[in-house]
């Protein structure tokens, strides 16, 4: 049982980590996550990128949708802008990824920006099909801008590099892609102690009375816009990193909706939701992949005839989250954790 | 008794010096990011089969000079991320000598990776003509004319059937659709062709009646469609059909297998395919090979009377795969990318025996062959229609 956690000022209260536990389990958490790169196979550490790629834009979404209230379909395009923008500095400056990095995440924070305005005038599916022209829109410029997209064929990102390291393996890749989702997570949680994550939350809970308490609606909406996109940016640019290519399929609509179910079947509103969940939507495709080589030497040919399966297992997974748990697999940890919390006196 | 067994330790060493050289070849691995599911799950599971029963007829036969073939796969639905996950666990996992991808982002996708792993070719479904860039994808190729290509036979054969001819150029908004056309367009203008209409719609079931409308008012001679399957191919020859209009449709190879005439019988009877390969289902046979193919798949498959295209080009595929093989162990080299490659860019002229439709000649990263061949909607059969050719 956990006590002697009270605390009696508003510092205490809005500490990231309020006991020891937290910090010991954290300070696991961050030793896993350095030795796993070492330990793990090519695949693993794939799916390991792959997931930090996840959380940065999931993270992202989340403070649009779940902090602000803002419906977005429009996710997916603003990670391919972040691409874009981030290959494009490369290849033509010659810029390491220190600084296209942020410079990527600050150009698909102006476009969202601009993808935001009509929040101001409309919301819920009303929004959600003006994010979804805008991702319409920018597929659009990424086929026929082809001086700076490339066009069809895109662009080959040749030479990646930081500190003059080059980014040529997953290994590396690792150790920037990681310590980035850290921080995202971070700055979410750290955004919800300030002014603007309060205000982000009070539009969502009732955007009116937000204003009426002095919240302005144009500032906090756009500037939720603006933050959403570049992570959405950053993680875009970590993607063109780490697949060295962009081209105007690498970021389909699909990818807007892959999101959104991320950050529901995770749990929206909270930070570490997203997390859940995109490592739920990128590692549960695998993990059924699995099972059906599992049950090879049972049934021959089970990767023929379970194949079909997979998809409308994950669908009815999801399906089966938003009936059951509609809280999202944060609300799931949570019980574990207040199960541990009153141990031994309530089980 | 000691005589005894000395003459049973001999007899028992003979032997193992006798098996060993056999047993002692290692398993060639080739893998697969296979499409069961997915957009073009019903394409790609034809395709699979077809790699599958060319590996289990070849190891029936003596495998590749000794070495059996292994062959490993999962399927990803035409997923990049996942068949990029795919392909580093299998490669992990097996150390593939061949490759079989399933997209062409994904081929395109996994190109640096490829260039840094040692003894491992890479060819698929994608017929991009990005992919005959030798400098950019060294270790990657087409097993067939890239999308380019097939579009210049097209061309050419239009060209060459009524000079001057009215052409349109239909194609989906995908890359894969958007690929060839510029290629294309130049090609149909210096032919001294006239390019009457290009347009571009989605993939799939579309609303094509106002697209057909300005293809009456246009009157092309040759309709060349690139980019689709099957939708909306058939909704367009439906539609022009009622109207009376005589434009002769073509298509490229992914739109010119047996889908065609079996979910549009009434309106493809005429439809011009071109393809590198020949079909399933032949009036005559083409050559021993093919015979052999259809016999062993009757004896494995008897229920299935009847294959898409895409089971001959995965059959293909890995054909190319075992005769590269074959070949470089003939000359006595060690299987190494460089090898293999080599041996790959010196295949000119090879016989498939009747699996291919032209004599099969490797240049810049793929065969830039092909054939017309005509679609006979009452017998249900492609039929040959043009002689091979080869673009230079």
């Amino acid at each position: 049982m956990r006590i002697g956690d009270a605390v009696s000022t508003y510092r205490g209260d809005e500490t990231i980590f309020r006991t020891q536990t937290q910090k010991i389990w954290m300070g696991i958490l961050v030793i896993a996550l350095i030795l796993f790169p070492f330990i793990s196979s090519p695949y693993m550490l794939f799916l390991g990128c792959m997931v930090g790629i996840a959380v940065i834009s999931a993270t992202g979404l989340n403070i649009l949708v779940g902090l602000t209230g803002q419906i977005s379909l429009g996710h997916g395009g603003f990670m391919g802008v972040g691409a874009y923008s981030a290959v494009w500095l490369a290849d033509t400056f010659g810029m390491s990824l220190a600084l296209t990095l942020p410079l990527a995440g600050i150009m698909t924070a102006l476009v969202g920006m601009v993808v935001g305005l009509p929040s101001l005038r409309v919301k819920g599916l009303y929004l959600a099909i003006a994010t979804m022209a805008a991702s319409v829109i920018l597929h659009f410029i990424f086929v026929h801008w082809e001086s700076v997209t490339g066009g069809n064929r895109g662009f080959n990102l040749q030479n990646a590099a930081i500190f003059n390291i080059k980014l040529d393996s997953d290994f590396r890749m690792y150790f920037i892609i990681i310590p980035l989702a850290v921080l995202a997570v971070l700055g979410t949680r750290n955004l919800l102690r300030t002014r603007i994550g309060r205000a982000f939350i009070a539009i969502r809970d009732r955007d009116i009375s937000a204003e009426v308490l002095g919240v302005n609606l144009l500032k906090y909406k756009l500037m939720s816009f603006g933050l959403s996109s570049f992570y959405a940016g950053c993680a875009g640019a970590l993607w063109a990193y780490f697949f060295k290519i962009v081209t105007p399929e690498s970021f389909p609509f699909e990818t807007s909706i892959f999101y959104l179910a991320a950050i529901i079947v995770g749990g929206m509103g909270t930070v570490l939701g997203p997390i859940l969940g995109a490592a739920f939507m990128t590692l549960v495709p695998e993990m059924l992949k699995l099972m059906t080589e599992l049950v090879g030497p049972i049934l021959p040919n089970a990767q023929v005839l379970l194949s079909p399966v997979k998809g409308m297992v994950f669908g009815l997974l999801i399906v089966g989250f938003l009936l059951f748990e509609p809280h999202g697999l944060c609300e799931l940890w949570r019980r574990i954790q207040r199960f541990f919390r009153i141990w031994p006196f309530k089980t | 008794m000691k005589k005894l067994l000395i003459a049973f330790l001999v007899t028992l060493t003979s032997v193992f010096l006798i098996l060993s050289p056999v047993s002692a070849k290692e398993d060639i691995v080739f893998a697969e990011t296979a499409l069961i599911t997915g957009v073009f799950g019903f394409a790609g599971e034809g395709l699979h089969d077809g790699i599958v029963d060319y590996v289990n007829y070849r190891n029936k036969n003596g495998g590749i000079r000794g070495h059996k073939i292994k062959h490993v796969f999962e399927d990803c639905g035409y997923k990049v991320d996942c068949s990029i996950a795919t392909f580093k666990k299998l490669k992990a996992e097996h150390n593939p000598l061949f490759y079989s991808g399933d997209s062409t982002g994904f081929m395109k996708a996994i190109s640096p990776e490829l260039k840094k792993s040692n003894n491992i070719l890479m060819s698929g479904v994608s017929f991009a003509s990005e992919l005959t860039d030798e400098e950019l994808y060294p270790k990657s190729f087409i097993s067939g004319p890239s999308y380019s290509d097939q579009m210049k036979i097209l061309i050419q054969f239009a060209a060459k059937e009524k000079p001057g001819a009215k052409i349109a150029i239909i194609h989906s908004d995908t890359g894969f659709g958007r690929d060839p056309i510029e290629s294309a367009i130049t090609l149909v203008k210096d032919l001294g062709l006239d390019l009457v209409e290009v347009i571009t719609t989605k993939a799939g079931n579309v609303d094509v009646s106002t697209d057909v409308l300005k293809l009456r008012r246009k009157k092309p001679d040759y309709a060349i469609f690139h980019g689709y399957v099957l939708t909306p191919i058939n909704e367009f020859m439906s539609q022009m059909k009622a109207l009376g209009m005589k434009t002769k449709f073509m298509g490229t190879y992914w739109s010119s297998s047996e889908l065609m005439y079996m979910k549009a019988r009434d309106v493809s009877d005429g439809y011009l395919g071109i393809t590198h390969l020949n079909y399933f289902n032949m009036e005559k046979s083409p050559g021993k090979k093919w015979d052999a193919m259809k016999a062993y798949h009757d004896k494995v498959h008897p229920d299935k009377k009847s294959r898409p295209s895409f089971y001959l080009f995965g059959w293909f595929q890995t054909m190319v795969w075992a005769e590269v093989i074959e070949r470089t162990i003939d000359a006595g080299k060690p299987l190494t990318d460089e090898n293999l490659r080599a041996t790959l860019n010196s295949i000119k002229d090879w016989d498939t025996g009747g699996i291919a439709s032209v004599p099969v000649t490797v240049r810049n990263n793929s065969i830039p062959f092909g054939r017309i061949f005509k679609l006979n909607a009452a017998k249900g059969k492609y039929e040959p229609l043009s002689e091979v050719i080869e673009i230079k």
